[in-house]
């Protein structure tokens, strides 16, 4: 690395080392362009790989692991007393995660892009300041993508301290299994971490401002998931705001419900995850003509552009759903139209998972949004206590649901909650994005026994020739 | 009851043209198959008749209007009955919105450091115009939508429920209206002032970047036409160009003899091209894939048994290719007299569609402007087209001996999809045999 004040140049220089950051910066690499990538965390992979996606999934599967086998009784199973080491767990999470961070540095040399770890600000439209451990580089360079991230929002009366207040980050990380969880925000952080600690055996109670869970989400999805929550013994506070705290053992939260009166919930940690904020205020953008919302997202055409010429953004910074996988996309499409090409984000769906228990997934259209558009819609529901897979898995919970045009059958969305929901959404995405028929999917053998036959039956449902169910 | 008139589908590949101009107006009588208005279509200007009699009661459209075919433009009936209101046809897709990044200001520019690495311009794609609009199309045809160009919402996919094809893509590129809109000007910033241009072609707008002026112009109908035609040709054929080359001392004899008789010609002049056009004919007979179609959705070649040679003329707008029809039936003066009047009207842009649709084959005569040899483009349906270059004396070998010839360079350029190597080169050898001994022309005329 250089250090002090000289001056380094190259074709592109990629701001952030996330999923966003560094897949633009291999695939900008691998067009031939020198690339520097500027990372302020130790480690690559952002949010995604070392705080998020990653890690909290990790934690996810042990805590269906100790579920499962304190019901494995009915399946002829006794396994006794089963005990969680959170220092364990959090250790082999760790190994992972080490494991895949390393991994994209690797990738990341091997393609010729060169790491340099400090916080970067633009000190003018073609070069970039960068604060480093060893003093301040510049860097010129030709172009520019953006791929800061997002940082989880503040909330008023909660500031977060590590220990009793915490974020996503540090529940990933508990030494030990808190006693009294508080959860305030029921987005798919807090539907996810507060299913794990309950399963691992604390007391979670969820707060939510607004009066539903998952807005956006059919009513159906909503449904299943609410039961799943009562029957795990979560307490739901819907409607509620969350107020103030007074810290002590245990610490006392008050909420405040929807007619106005207050509610004191005991809680040993709080954990807040009420939603993100983009990464953009300390980058100088201002002088450099790169306009933001008024949330602070970048605003960019749908090849990536900034409204500054040659400065690109991608990924969480610029909005949307904050997904890893949309600013993989993204990243793709940024490094290709700076090569040169014709690539434009120009995609009809975005899967989206909720790793809640069941799992929720979807692809394009939900049947709520299809009618909010005006749209004619036919739809077909599958219920997975049909499946014989999903049987001998003992996950019969949830169903697949198909939503295509009632006129040209074109498959407009899919919505998937059960086991697997996650993997299975891949089919539908594919299918939705190549302009697919419920014929086409109807006409295509999906092996037995399988739960990828749920959407084959929910598509032939849609037609009103289901097999393995009694068709409306 | 009063009488629609819609824009009539002309013709192959035309669905859509401009109006240039009204004869008539509204309250005038009109006669069936009396001309009504000028539209300018893919490459012509045409007169468009009245298909009934009557009283013009509404007229659709203005002047520089865009129609398609299909749209009403003319109420035809009796005095005082009543007009429906129809649909108005579409607004003409120009002014193109300016979808060009913008240009740095002057401001940011005094700030950058001299050291900086400029800017790079990079072409511009379309993108999709609405969030909500969803192409029932496959990535890959999406991705080559963007490569040509096409505006996907602007296109019917001819596959089930309108999924759009690859092929739809392709056709499409071929139709301007269905383009994307073309970049016109640049963005806020920069100084712009509309000028006189010292070349008279071109009128565009100038700017100051980092790097100089640069003028911009919006591309004319006919130059849009021209670019996806090509495109679409370099991305349909798998074009290959075969060079040869032909002594044209006694064709050269033959036409300075004729042109010593010019008087008892009537007035027509006579030119190479006739030549030219014969040995063309007289070779295609005898090569008959040359003067062919490939019907891909079938899986047919189409051999054509007339023989309609289009040739390629410079206009100042443009290039326009018009066809002369049957050429194997008509001498070498009334080829001469046809070769004439097209290449007259094409650079006044007064041919009728018909004179520019339906060729077989076609050649460019390169030849006059200079110039060793080229590869042709092919125009498509057709399969191969050949370049005429210029004529100069040169050193050849004839009988042990150097000797100075008139020689001339063709090249022809063809599908090889349909026609191999060794046929190609087989005509060729065929037509520059038969412009070397015009003898063996005279007996397969």
């Amino acid at each position: 690395m250089v250090v002090g004040s000289i001056s380094r140049g190259c074709q592109v220089a990629v701001i952030g080392g996330g999923p966003g950051g560094y897949v633009a910066a291999i695939r900008l690499a691998q067009l031939k362009k020198d690339v520097i990538l500027i990372e302020q965390e130790p480690s690559l992979g952002g949010i995604c790989l070392n705080e998020g996606c990653i890690p909290s999934k990790a934690l996810i599967h042990v805590a269906d692991l100790t579920l499962d086998a304190t019901q494995a009784h009915e399946m002829g199973v006794d396994i006794g007393g089963v005990e969680v080491s959170m220092p364990r767990l959090i250790a082999w999470k760790d190994s992972i995660v080490s494991r895949l961070t390393g991994g994209v540095k690797m990738l990341c040399e091997r393609n010729g892009v060169e790491i340099i770890h400090g916080k970067a600000s633009f000190a003018s439209d073609r070069s970039l300041s960068v604060e480093t451990s060893s003093g301040t580089v510049s860097i010129d360079f030709e172009e520019a993508v953006i791929a800061t991230g997002s940082s989880p929002m503040p909330l008023k009366n909660f500031p977060l301290d590590g220990e009793t207040v915490i974020g996503s980050k540090e529940a990933l990380s508990l030494k030990e299994v808190p006693r009294r969880l508080v959860i305030i925000g029921a987005g798919y952080v807090g539907l996810e971490l507060g299913m794990v600690y309950k399963k691992f055996g604390a007391e979670v109670s969820v707060v939510e401002f607004l009066p539903d869970l998952l807005p956006q989400q059919d009513d159906d999805v909503v449904a299943s998931i609410g039961k799943r929550l009562e029957a795990l013994g979560m307490d739901l506070y819907l409607g509620h705001r969350a107020d103030r705290f007074e810290k002590g053992d245990p610490s006392r939260v008050f909420i405040v419900d929807p007619d106005g009166k207050e509610v004191v919930l005991e809680a040993d940690t709080i954990l807040v995850s009420i939603g993100r904020n983009p990464n953009s205020k300390d980058l100088n953008l201002e002088t450099i003509g790169v306009n933001t919302d008024e949330k602070g997202f970048i605003t960019v055409s749908d090849r990536m552009e900034s409204s500054s010429p040659g400065i690109y953004a991608i990924g969480d910074v610029i909005g949307g759903p904050l997904l890893a996988h949309k600013a993989y996309r993204e990243a793709k499409v940024a490094a290709e139209v700076i090569a040169g090409e014709p690539s434009a984000f120009d995609n009809v769906v975005i899967p989206a998972v909720v790793y809640t228990d069941p799992e929720i997934a979807w692809a394009g259209l939900t049947e709520k949004e299809a009618r909010a558009k005006g749209l004619n819609i036919v739809t077909g529901t599958f219920p997975f206590r049909a499946s014989g897979r999903a049987l001998t898995l003992n996950q019969p919970e949830g169903f697949v649901k198909t939503i295509a045009e009632a006129e040209t059958k074109a498959i407009l969305g899919v919505v998937i909650v059960g086991s697997s929901a996650s993997e299975l959404v891949s089919e539908a995405a594919l299918a939705i994005e190549m302009g697919a028929f419920l014929d086409d999917l109807a006409g295509t053998i999906h092996p037995h026994p399988t739960l990828s036959e749920g959407l084959l039956e929910s598509v032939e449902a849609a037609l009103n020739q289901a097999i393995h169910m009694v068709n409306r | 009851m009063a009488f629609e008139f819609k824009f009539p589908d002309v013709g192959e590949g035309i669905h859509e043209g401009k109006i240039l101009e009204w004869l008539i107006q509204e309250g005038n009588k009109v006669e069936e198959d009396q001309n009504i208005m000028k539209v300018e279509t893919d490459k012509a200007v045409v007169d468009l008749p009245s298909p009934v009699s009557g009283t013009v009661l509404k007229i659709h459209a203005s002047a520089g209007d865009i129609i398609h075919v299909g749209d009403v433009i003319l109420t035809v009936g009796e005095p005082g009955e009543t007009v429906k209101e129809s649909t108005a046809p579409s607004k003409s897709p120009e002014p193109s919105k300016p979808e060009t990044r913008p240009e740095p200001s002057s401001e940011k520019l005094e700030d950058k450091k001299a050291s900086s690495p400029p800017l790079q311009t990079k072409p511009q794609f379309h993108s999709s115009p609405s969030a909500d609009f969803r192409p029932l199309a496959t990535p890959h045809t999406r991705a080559l939508a963007r490569k040509l160009g096409v505006d996907l919402s602007r296109i019917q996919g001819s596959g089930k429920g309108g999924r759009i094809t690859d092929e739809d893509v392709e056709q499409a590129a071929a139709r301007p209206h269905l383009m994307a809109p073309l970049p016109a000007s640049t963005g806020e910033g920069a100084s712009q002032t509309r000028t006189q241009s010292d070349s008279p072609r071109f009128s565009g707008t100038t700017s100051s970047t980092e790097e100089g002026e640069v003028e911009r112009v919006p591309l004319s109908h006919l130059r849009k036409v021209i670019a996806s035609a090509m495109t679409v040709s370099r991305h349909t054929s798998a074009h290959v160009t075969h060079v040869d080359e032909a002594d044209v001392t006694s064709l050269l004899e033959i036409y300075g003899d004729i042109k010593a008789r010019q008087e008892e010609l009537g007035g027509v002049r006579m030119t190479l091209m006739p030549f030219f056009i014969k040995a063309a004919v007289a070779a295609l007979r005898k090569h008959p894939l040359l003067n062919a179609s490939f019907d891909e959705e079938a899986g047919e070649i189409v051999l054509k048994k007339y023989f309609n040679i289009g040739m390629a003329v410079d206009t100042p707008e443009g290039l326009i290719v018009p066809v002369v029809k049957n050429a194997e039936s008509k001498n070498l003066l009334q080829l001469a007299e046809e070769v004439q009047s097209l290449a007259l009207r094409a650079r006044e842009r007064r041919l009728s569609l018909n004179e520019i649709q339906g060729g077989t084959f076609t050649l460019t005569n390169i030849g006059p402007i200079g110039g060793l040899f080229a590869t042709p483009i092919i125009h498509q349906p057709e399969l191969a087209i050949v370049g005429l270059h210029t004529i100069q004396e040169r050193p050849v070998v004839r009988k042990g001996e150097i000797v100075i010839r008139k020689m001339m360079h063709t090249s022809v350029s063809f599908d090889h999809r349909i026609i191999d190597g060794a046929e190609a080169a087989r005509f060729m050898t065929d037509f520059v045999s038969l412009l070397s001994h015009p003898g063996m022309l005279m007996v397969r005329l």
